[in-house]
C-alpha cells in the first residue's frame, strides 16, 4: 500500500537531470490566476528528502486539480517533465504528464520531513510558496513561475526533447491557447542573457518572451476617441523603426495617460514588455506580420544613444513602377521635387476647407508623378531649391492616370538624412536635371481633369486629327485672332440645362421645341466662333458658353444688354480678346453635312499658361530634338 | 550709354563670363550682397555661381530680388552696368532662375537657331 517516494528526485529535477517517472507528494497547489488564458497550477512537490515549490502544472492537466484529483498530500508520479530555466538563473519544473498513484485520503499525510530545496541551498520557508502572489515577484525581469504563460508547446506531441519551454512575462498573453511552432533557435536566445539585452525588432513575435527593443519612433498618431455599444475609450499609435525592420504600437485608454507626452517622434527610446499579436493589415500599411499592444507593465525609457537607428524605414518604390501598382496601395516614394505648385484653398464636399498643393517628383527612372499634399503639411512645404521629397505611406490613386496623394498617416520628409535621398541628389545634380521627365500623371492644369495630348496647331492637319471613328482630344497653346462677334449670341431656353435655341413667337412668348414648352423669356448664349493661330498654323474653333465667357471676359447676359445699349462697349470687349494667349483643351472631328465634310474644332476648356509648365515642356521637346 | 544698347548683347551666366571678357552682355541674377557703398553688389545666377556688378553711381534704391543687368565684362570678369532693372514677380509667380538656365543653355547650344546678332545689327 505505501509508495515510496523517489529521494533525490527533487534535487535532480531541479538540477536538469534526467529522472524516470520520480513518485513525487504534492504538498501544495496553488492556482495562479491570470487576466487571460487558463490559470496556471503551481505545485510544491516532496521527495521525502527536499520539497521543491517551483513546479508548474501543465494546463492540459488542469484538469487534474480542478476535479480535486490532485490535491495535498496525494502521491503521484510525474511521468513526462521540462525544466526550463529562467533568465535570472531560477529553474522550473514543468510537469507535462503525471499520475496519481495514491490520493492524499489513502496516504494520510506528509510522508517524511522534507526540506525546501533551493539552489543556493538557503531553506526558505514553505510558506512562501502561498505567499506568492499571483503578481511577478520583485525581479520583473525574470519570467516569475507566478505569471501566466500560454501554455506553449503543452500539447500531446509536445517538444519531448528537452528543449526548454517558454515563458512569457507579459500578463495579457494572448488568451487563445495555441501550440506553438518554437524553433529551438528561438528558444536558445530566449535564455539567459542581461535583462535589459536589446533584440531587433525583426525578431518579435507572440512567442518570444523577453525582450527589450532600442528604436526610434518614425510616426505618431494623435489620441482618438471611441465609443460604441461596448463602451468607450481612447487610444493612440505610434511605429518604431531600427535597422532590422519597423512595427505598430498602440496604447488603450490608462496607457494613452500614461504614454503620450512621453513618446515623441523622432526620438529614441528602449521598450520592453508589450504584447504581441498578429498585425491587423487595416489599419497599418507597415512591413510586419505582427503589432504590439502595450500594457500596464510596459516600459518605454529614453534612450540617448540613438546612432545607428535609421531615422525612418522607407521601401522607396521607383516612381515608373508606379505604374505596376494597384490602385489605392500604400507605397513609398522618393524623388526631386522639380515643381510645386502654390498652396490652394479647397472647399470639400462636407463643405470643409482645407489646404492642398501639388508637387512634381522625379526620380531616376526619369518619370515624374505629382503628389498632393493636405493641411498644415501643404501649407509648410517649401519646394524651392529642387528639394528631394520622400513620403512613407502615400496613397497611389488613379486620378490623373497615376498621382499620389498624402494620408493623415503618411510622412513627409524634405531633404531627409537617409542614403536614397544622398543618391538621388547626386544623380540629379550631375546630369539629372538635364533628363527630360515624363510625368505619370496627366493633369497639369488646376483640376480640369482632362487628359493632356499636347500638339500644334498645324499637326490639325498634318496628323488628320478627327478623321478617325472617333474624336480626337488635343491641347495646344495658341493666340486669338479674331473673334466674330456677328451672330455670336443666340436666344436660348431659360430652363436650367436646356441650351436650345428657342423661337420667337412674336407674341412676346418664346418656344422651346425640346422642353416643348412657351417662355416669357429666354436666355442669352453664346456660340463663339474664333480663329486660333500659332507659330505655324491657324484654326477656326468653335467656342460653347463657358469658354466663350472666359475668353471674352464676360458673361452672355451682360453681352446681351451690351449689344443692344453702348454698341462700341461691346466692339470693345472683341478688340480686347485679341491677341490674348491662352492654352485651349479641345475636340476636333470630322463632320459630314450634305456631301459637305469639314473638320469641326470645339473648345472644351481654357486655362492660363504656366509658363513654367510650359517652358520646361519646350526645353524637354528641344533637348529631344536635339538627340 | 548709346553705344551698348546698339549692339546685340547675349544673356548670360557666370560659366560664361570668361567667354565675353570686354564685351556687352545681359546677366540676369539674384541680388545677393550690396556693398556699404552701394556702388557694387554680387548676383548669383541658375547655378547657383556669383558674380560682381559695378556701377557708375551708387545706388539710390533697394535693390533686393531678380535684376537684369546689361553692361560690359570687364577684365577681371565683373559687369561693369550701364543699366539694370528689377523683375518684379508678376501675379505672384517666382522667377524661376534655374529655368532661366536651361533656356541659357539651350540659346548658347544652338546659336544657329537663336541669330541674335543678326536681328540687333539688322
Amino acid at each position: 500500500m505505501s509508495v515510496t517516494l523517489t529521494q533525490g528526485a527533487v534535487e535532480a529535477l531541479f538540477k536538469g537531470i534526467e529522472v524516470n517517472n520520480p513518485v513525487l507528494q504534492l504538498l501544495n497547489i496553488r492556482p495562479i490566476i491570470s487576466q487571460s488564458g487558463p490559470p496556471r497550477f503551481r505545485l510544491m512537490m516532496s521527495d521525502g528528502l527536499h520539497s521543491l515549490s517551483s513546479l508548474l502544472l501543465a494546463t492540459q492537466l488542469n484538469h487534474l486539480p480542478e476535479e480535486n484529483l490532485l490535491v495535498p498530500h496525494c502521491v503521484c508520479v510525474l511521468k513526462k517533465t521540462a525544466t526550463n530555466t529562467m533568465t535570472d538563473g531560477r529553474r522550473v519544473v514543468i510537469v507535462i504528464d503525471m499520475e496519481i498513484l495514491q490520493s492524499a485520503d489513502e496516504t494520510g499525510g506528509k510522508i517524511g520531513n522534507p526540506t525546501p530545496y533551493n539552489a543556493d541551498g538557503k531553506t526558505s520557508s514553505p510558506q512562501k510558496v502561498s505567499s506568492s502572489s499571483s503578481e511577478p515577484s520583485s525581479s520583473p525581469s525574470a519570467a516569475a513561475p507566478g505569471t501566466s504563460s500560454h501554455g506553449r508547446g503543452f500539447t500531446k506531441e509536445a517538444p519531448m526533447k528537452t528543449s526548454p519551454v517558454k515563458f512569457s512575462p507579459s500578463k495579457f498573453s494572448p488568451s487563445k491557447f495555441s501550440p506553438s511552432k518554437f524553433s529551438p533557435s528561438k528558444a536558445a536566445s530566449a535564455s539567459p542573457g542581461s535583462s535589459t539585452k536589446v533584440v531587433p525588432i525583426a525578431y518579435l513575435n507572440p512567442y518570444v518572451s523577453k525582450w527589450t527593443l532600442r528604436a526610434r519612433v518614425s510616426n505618431k498618431s494623435n489620441i482618438r476617441t471611441w465609443s460604441n455599444s461596448k463602451g468607450e475609450g481612447k487610444l493612440f499609435s505610434f511605429e518604431i523603426v531600427d535597422e532590422s525592420g519597423e512595427i505598430k504600437i498602440t496604447a488603450f485608454n490608462n496607457e494613452v495617460d500614461k504614454f503620450f507626452s512621453l513618446v515623441e517622434q523622432g526620438k529614441v527610446y528602449y521598450i520592453s514588455k508589450a504584447t504581441l499579436k498578429v498585425a491587423n493589415k487595416q489599419y497599418s500599411s507597415l512591413k510586419n506580420d505582427y503589432e504590439m499592444t502595450l500594457h500596464a507593465h510596459s516600459s518605454i525609457v529614453p534612450c540617448d544613444d540613438s546612432q545607428d537607428i535609421p531615422t525612418v524605414h522607407c521601401d522607396f518604390v521607383p516612381i515608373a513602377e508606379l505604374e505596376n501598382k494597384d490602385k489605392d496601395s500604400i507605397v513609398d516614394v522618393i524623388g526631386v521635387c522639380l515643381s510645386a505648385e502654390d498652396v490652394s484653398r479647397i472647399t470639400t464636399k462636407t463643405s470643409r476647407e482645407v489646404s492642398k498643393r501639388a508637387l512634381n517628383l522625379m526620380d531616376t527612372t526619369s518619370k515624374m508623378v505629382t503628389v498632393t499634399l493636405w493641411g498644415e503639411e501643404a501649407e509648410k512645404f517649401d519646394g524651392s531649391g529642387q528639394p528631394v521629397v520622400a513620403i512613407k505611406g502615400a496613397r497611389l490613386s488613379d486620378f490623373g492616370g497615376i498621382s499620389l496623394s498624402a494620408l493623415f498617416s503618411s510622412t513627409v520628409m524634405v531633404n531627409p538624412d537617409i542614403p536614397a535621398a544622398f543618391s538621388l541628389r547626386a544623380w540629379y545634380d550631375q546630369g539629372g536635371y538635364a533628363v527630360d521627365s515624363q510625368s505619370l500623371t496627366e493633369v497639369r492644369s488646376s483640376g480640369s481633369g482632362i487628359t493632356t495630348n499636347w500638339k500644334m496647331l498645324s499637326d490639325v492637319k498634318s496628323e488628320q486629327l478627327g478623321h478617325s471613328e472617333k474624336a480626337d482630344y488635343f491641347c495646344c497653346v495658341a493666340t486669338v485672332l479674331y473673334t466674330r462677334k456677328e451672330n455670336c449670341l443666340y436666344q436660348g431656353c431659360p430652363s436650367a440645362d436646356c441650351k436650345k435655341k428657342v423661337i420667337d413667337q412674336h407674341n412676346g412668348l418664346y418656344r422651346c421645341e425640346k422642353c416643348n414648352r412657351e417662355f416669357p423669356n429666354f436666355k442669352y448664349r453664346l456660340l463663339l466662333s474664333a480663329n486660333l493661330g500659332d507659330f505655324g498654323d491657324n484654326q477656326w474653333v468653335t467656342c460653347f458658353q463657358e469658354t466663350a465667357e472666359v475668353l471674352l471676359g464676360h458673361s452672355a447676359e451682360t453681352l446681351g444688354q451690351l449689344r443692344d445699349t453702348d454698341e462700341a462697349a461691346f466692339d470693345q470687349v472683341f478688340q480686347k480678346a485679341n491677341f490674348t494667349t491662352h492654352i485651349f483643351h479641345n475636340r476636333v472631328k470630322l463632320e459630314t453635312y450634305n456631301d459637305e465634310s469639314r473638320v469641326k474644332v470645339t473648345v472644351l476648356d481654357v486655362q492660363p499658361i504656366d509658363h513654367r509648365d510650359y517652358s520646361r515642356r519646350l526645353l524637354s521637346n528641344i533637348r529631344k530634338m536635339a538627340n | 550709354m548709346a553705344g551698348i544698347l546698339d549692339v546685340p548683347k547675349p544673356r548670360i551666366n557666370c560659366s560664361m563670363l570668361s567667354q565675353y571678357l570686354n564685351k556687352a552682355v545681359c546677366f540676369v541674377g539674384c541680388v545677393e550682397k550690396v556693398h556699404p557703398t552701394g556702388k557694387t553688389f554680387s548676383v548669383s545666377d541658375g547655378e547657383g555661381k556669383s558674380a560682381t556688378v559695378e556701377l557708375n553711381e551708387p545706388l539710390e534704391e533697394e535693390l533686393s530680388g531678380i535684376v537684369e543687368v546689361i553692361g560690359m565684362v570687364s577684365n577681371r570678369g565683373a559687369i561693369m552696368a550701364t543699366t539694370y532693372n528689377m523683375l518684379r514677380d508678376e501675379k505672384g509667380i517666382p522667377f524661376d532662375m534655374e529655368l532661366y538656365n536651361e533656356a541659357l543653355k539651350v540659346i548658347h547650344d544652338f546659336p544657329q537657331h537663336y541669330p541674335f546678332e543678326v536681328a540687333a545689327s539688322g
